[in-house]
């Protein structure tokens, strides 16, 4: 498992590093130098316009895990509002606030979020509102599940007989049961928002060029599938170990919470 | 039993009405003027005020909300999808057309998915720990983090490019059908296998068991009869969101193997913003998706009598 650490840290290293460790300006075009194969001059070889591969990757990191991270928080905040709405607020407040995440919840996420982003207009603002709308309803039927079987638990009629309501039950009572698992849910849907921000970046529907986004990286790469296959390699490879990483540390979490819930 | 059903039918009925608000409401407030676009789309150059205003008037661009979400409701509801203010032409047939390759590759994808994940879960379950059963969960994280965008390019470079042995682009034979289905399937069944894998060890801890075994009954009898009813609960539970797995890779791998299929059908309407085509896609979808949801949690009640009916 220390590996995944390792793994993580050194993500979150090249993440925040990128700019300094990239040998090129990642949007400089350098014509003469286009399609290049991997080489001393760049590493991972240059794209169709001759940007440095390798910088646009380092930079892309900042587009695709930082989006990634921004997402998951603002759908966390979302949902954990609505499932602790649903909650604590009464049976009316439970039921609108389920139906309401069963109707999210009955349309695909990519696919809903390919629709709102497209309509809306390519662009970063559209990608993070689609993604975050429709990602949120995973948190909401968890920390509802969680919320209910707390209520009944004796330190929270106690807190209630004590004259606490509604938010500083919430703040003070739920929270704290609620972070184990919201974090493990939390790994799950950063991976999920990595995956969906490539995959509308590759249908042109994400991060707009000329900045360095992963799947916007795959987009350009693939026309050039037959003459520079290599090119088309290292973005989806960068995302695929990001999602894996993220995955098993999310796991790891997982094992550890169940252990402890077992020995408590 | 009759109660839990009406329950769970209304509930449905009431989640999809939410939908058709849900879509509505994004489609009335997209960006843009669908007038102009439609008029671009139709004239090409030739726009003029005139003539934006009046595809305006013949679409109905000019009613209030709810006004017209109770026009574009009633029709929906006779399953009439209206027609395509960008082609003029009549939507379903075209959804139709699109349906009919989308459906069979689904299909394919989701039988590679069990056929190869239910093996591999039970050889890997034979020795908890062992080589295969690292192997099969090593696969399955792996699967899970390759976009379907990105295997299917890779599996276009080897088969298509390199060895020449498949067709990758298009969708005029069936052998057209084998790349994107092997890019989904494998997607399916790297989550199947970590499911039925963690399923089957999970009942194997049942403490049910050793007094089955104690009564006599056969080894083979408490796998088939006991073991694998109980592994099969966490299978139809993650159904809904294979199924949802299964569509979201679709989207993207009808447009990567230029396949004429709903993905494809989606993404053009969203780029020609056509509305009629959109909502057709989404509405279907939600529709398919509730009623799967629907049958999930009839079936889930019956395999497992402990379901009360009060859980969400």
């Amino acid at each position: 498992m220390r590996s995944v650490w390792v793994l993580v840290i050194v993500l979150i290293l090249l993440a925040g590093l990128g700019p300094m460790l990239a040998p090129y300006d990642p949007t400089a075009i350098n014509i003469p130098k286009r399609l290049s194969p991997p080489s001393v001059e760049f590493l991972l070889g240059t794209d169709a316009l001759g940007r440095d591969i390798l910088s646009r990757l380092l930079y892309g990191a900042r587009w695709s895990l930082g989006l990634a991270f921004l997402i998951s928080v603002i759908s966390l905040v979302i949902g954990t509002t609505i499932g602790l709405a649903a909650a604590l607020g009464g049976k009316i407040a439970d039921w609108v606030m389920m139906r309401t995440t069963d109707t999210f919840l009955a349309f695909p996420e990519l696919v809903a979020a390919i629709v709102i982003a497209g309509l809306m207009g390519a662009g970063t603002w559209s990608l993070i509102f689609a993604l975050s709308v429709t990602g949120w309803m995973r948190y909401a039927r968890v920390t509802r599940g969680i919320g209910l079987s707390v209520q009944s638990r004796g330190y929270v009629l106690q807190a209630r007989l004590a004259g606490l309501r509604g938010w500083s039950i919430a703040r003070w009572h739920y929270l704290p049961s609620l972070i184990p698992s919201l974090t493990v849910v939390w790994t799950g849907m950063f991976a999920r928002a990595i995956l969906g921000i490539s995959a509308l970046g590759f249908l042109g529907f994400g991060v707009q060029p000329p900045n360095p986004e992963w799947g916007s990286m795959l987009l350009d790469a693939r026309v050039h599938l037959r003459s520079t296959p290599l090119q088309m390699i290292w973005p989806g490879l960068a995302v695929v170990i990001c999602v894996l990483a993220i995955n098993l540390t999310g796991d790891a979490l997982r094992d550890a919470l169940a252990k402890r819930d077992t020995y408590e | 039993m009759i109660k839990t059903f009406g329950g769970l039918v209304m509930r449905a009925i009431v989640v999809l009405f939410g939908t058709a608000i849900l879509t509505f409401a994004l489609l009335w407030n997209a960006p843009g003027d669908p007038a102009q676009a439609i008029a671009m789309a139709r004239f090409d150059a030739l726009l003029t005020e005139e003539v934006i205003d009046q595809v305006r008037e013949e679409v109905g661009l000019n009613r209030s909300f709810w006004q017209a979400f109770g026009d574009w409701l009633g029709p929906l509801l006779r399953l009439d999808l209206g027609y395509s203010a960008v082609t003029g032409r009549p939507v379903w047939p075209d959804l139709r057309t699109a349906i009919g390759y989308t459906f069979p590759l689904a299909f394919v994808a989701l039988a590679i998915g069990l056929v190869s994940s239910v093996p591999l879960a039970i050889l890997a379950t034979k020795r908890p720990g062992g080589f295969i059963d690292r192997f099969a969960v090593g696969i399955a994280s792996l699967g899970n983090a390759i976009p379907a965008y990105w295997l299917g390019l890779i599996l276009i470079l080897i088969f298509a490019v390199k060895l020449a042995w498949l067709p990758a682009l298009g969708a005029s034979t069936p052998a057209h059908a084998i790349l994107p289905a092997l890019t989904l399937g494998l997607g399916v069944a790297a989550s199947l296998t970590r499911i039925i894998r963690s399923g089957i060890l999970e009942a194997r801890g049942q403490p049910f068991l050793p007094a089955i075994r104690r009564r006599g009954v056969a080894e083979r009898s408490v796998g088939r009869d006991h073991i694998a009813p109980h592994a099969a609960i966490p299978v139809v539970t993650v159904f809904g969101l294979e199924l949802a797995f299964l569509l979201e890779g679709l989207v993207l791998v009808e447009v990567i193997f230029g396949r004429p299929g709903l993905g494809t059908f989606l993404v053009q309407a969203i780029l020609a913003r056509d509305f009629s085509h959109v909502q057709a896609v989404v509405v279907l979808t939600a529709l398919v998706f509730v009623i799967v949801n629907l049958i999930i949690d009839l079936i889930y009640r019956v395999i497992d009598p402990r379901i009360g009916e009060n859980d969400a």
